[in-house]
């Protein structure tokens, strides 16, 4: 874990609900909040966020539509929604298809929401420690084969290359990190 | 099938009786009237046929007692008479009489008039049978439309009450961490150790706790309180136990219904509007009132496209009772579909969405109450469903 708050959303049409999770959430994250799903683009377009987690039943925008176009605005983020036991089945396919790491049940226990959010920042640091590995591998692969004229490093250089483009791509579909 | 014979004349009398037991009916023979009535008192006859002319109880007298008490079933009635006037016909008709037979008899004809009282009696059973049916299907139909109306709604209001739950649960937690944080801080002050002092408030965010404490208890205490409200309002209107008829405030009525599909309408972000004028007490059966205005409720909502206004009036109609409106500008009804709303299973909507129940139970209950159902509506534009009710259900 870094030892800065790592910075997260949580979108909900209640303000009631926000309030009551910037109570528990101010001391570990650097918490930021929205009440619907435009919000919640408006404010990931200007912040870097690390996990993102909305509730699945708002009017205009559903969490799972939220999560859907997040996943273009900002890949890296990882991706949470929380639903009463109704949704459920919208949700699951959701997670099923890759596109959210978790849901949490509403109404939801704190200590395991709190712990959600922190398992979605450790997921969050690992893919990105993953990420910048392979990003420098890829570089020194590249650099060596414009260095080297064999052809042995040049067929296990590719195929590496290949491997490592398909991992990161990977990546992005889970709901952790991928290409930007 | 059982026949009674009621006749003083010995030969006659016997004559019937073979006749009727040639061709198959259980027969009871009786010398005059005042045996034949203890004879019918005793047992089940579908058909009667009984002499005019008796001591004491005649035919007449006879037949207007087996008119006079209530048993199931219709008894089929036939005088015997010398006489055939049309005064006398007029006469035994009036007594309850369904058919006359003059003497002597022929024994052909008696066996036609015979299989045509047989006819009439089955038509009648299998009448009192099929209505029997229908009452039934109709009552399941109505339990049926409440527990569909309920499961839709079930979803709804545990929405409703799990949110609050939910940061009403949330809220208790962080006051108690917070506290404890306050109070170990409070410790370290007593100590004299300010410097843990301020460790201790640094870390556990102490000033935000300090700025936020009284907000956080009102809103777990507000949170309680709309819980408290949703299961109030339930209550009032399902009010599922009130069998009786009672006077009810039918805008207190429609307040709880609409806080009932309360979800519905955000869900949808519809928009409404609500003018309740003053209304005098009505006497009904409020459960069932509510359940009208909730299926009118749910079908604009449903009309409508999201976004859409729903509106509900109820005025007072001097002299003749009350008047509840339910207005949408949702997809409005096509005149084809307009003569089919209030059949039983008519519907539009996709399967699992509507039974096509939800008019035709609200027909019935607002008919047994003495009032009606009017719909305006355009395609396109929108329905306005307008119940009127007398202020007494009629006497029956
Ligand atoms: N406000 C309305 N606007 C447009 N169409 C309506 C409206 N109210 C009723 N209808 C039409 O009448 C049909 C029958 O209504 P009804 O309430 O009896 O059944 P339903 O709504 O289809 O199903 P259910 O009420 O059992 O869930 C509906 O399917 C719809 O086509
Ligand atoms: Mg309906």
């Amino acid at each position: 874990m870094t030892t800065t708050k790592h910075p997260i959303l949580v979108v909900d049409d209640e303000s009631e609900i926000l309030f009551s999770l910037r109570g528990l959430l101010r001391q570990e994250f650097e918490l930021h909040t929205a009440e619907s799903g435009v919000e919640a683009i408006n404010i990931m377009r200007r912040n870097a966020i690390h996990v993102l987690m909305t509730d699945q039943r708002m009017p205009q925008m559903t969490g799972v539509e939220l999560l859907q176009q997040a996943r273009e605005i900002c890949p890296e983020a990882v991706r949470i929604v929380f639903t009463g036991y109704a949704d459920l089945k919208a949700v699951i396919d959701a997670i099923n298809q890759g596109r959210i790491y978790r849901y949490l049940t509403k109404p939801w226990e704190p200590d395991e929401l709190v712990a959600a959010l922190r398992q979605g920042c450790d997921e969050y640091d690992r893919v990105t420690q993953r990420r910048h590995l392979l990003l420098d591998l890829r570089d020194y692969l590249n650099r060596c084969r414009k260095l080297s004229g064999d052809d042995v490093l040049q067929f296990t250089g590719n195929d590496l290359l290949e491997r490592i483009e398909y991992v990161l791509a990977a990546d992005v579909g889970r709901g952790g990190l991928g290409e930007s | 099938m059982q026949v009674l014979i009621a006749d003083d004349d010995p030969v006659s009398r016997r004559l019937l009786q073979s006749y009727l037991q040639k061709w198959g009916y259980e027969v009871s023979a009786a010398q005059n009237g005042a045996e034949a009535w203890r004879l019918f008192q005793g047992a089940t006859f579908a058909i009667v046929i009984t002499d005019w002319m008796m001591p004491d109880v005649d035919g007449l007298e006879l037949i207007r007692r087996i008119r006079g008490i209530h048993r199931p079933g219709y008894v089929h009635a036939t005088l015997l008479t010398a006489r055939s006037q049309k005064e006398d016909l007029v006469e035994g008709m009036e007594a309850g009489a369904d058919d006359f037979l003059t003497k002597p008899f022929d024994r052909d004809e008696l066996r036609v008039r015979l299989r045509a009282a047989e006819r009439l009696v089955n038509l009648e059973q299998s009448l009192a049978e099929q209505n029997r049916i229908l009452r039934e299907t109709q009552a399941a139909l109505v339990q049926t439309e409440k527990l569909a109306s309920l499961g839709q709604l079930a979803a709804g209001i545990a929405h409703e009450i799990n949110n609050p739950i939910a940061y009403v649960t949330n809220n208790l937690v962080v006051i108690r961490r917070d506290t404890q944080a306050a109070l170990a801080a409070l410790d370290a002050h007593r100590r004299g150790d300010s410097a843990e002092a301020a460790r201790l408030e640094q870390e556990a965010d102490i000033g935000y706790f300090r700025e936020n404490f009284a907000r956080t208890c009102d809103k777990t205490l507000e949170g309680l309180h709309r819980v408290r409200d949703i299961v109030r309002n339930l209550r009032d209107f399902a009010r599922l136990d009130e069998a009786e008829f009672k006077e009810a405030d039918l805008n207190d009525a429609i307040r709880s219904t609409i806080e009932i599909v309360q979800h519905q309408i955000k869900a949808k972000s519809i928009r409404l509007e609500s003018e309740s004028n003053p209304l005098p007490p009505v006497l009904c059966h409020p459960g069932k009132i509510n359940q009208v205005f909730l299926n009118l409720l749910m079908n604009a909502i449903q009309a409508c496209t999201r976004g859409g206004v729903v509106a509900t009036r109820t005025r007072a109609e001097p002299g003749e009772g009350i008047v509840i409106e339910v207005q949408d500008n949702g997809c409005g009804i096509s005149p084809a579909h307009r003569s089919r709303l209030f059949e039983p299973f008519f519907t539009t909507k996709p399967v699992g969405q509507g039974t096509g129940l939800g008019l035709s139970v609200s027909f019935g209950i607002v008919r047994d109450h003495g009032g009606a159902i009017e719909v305006d509506s355009e395609v396109g534009s929108g329905s306005t469903f307008r119940v009127r009710l007398p202020l007494k259900p009629p006497t029956k």
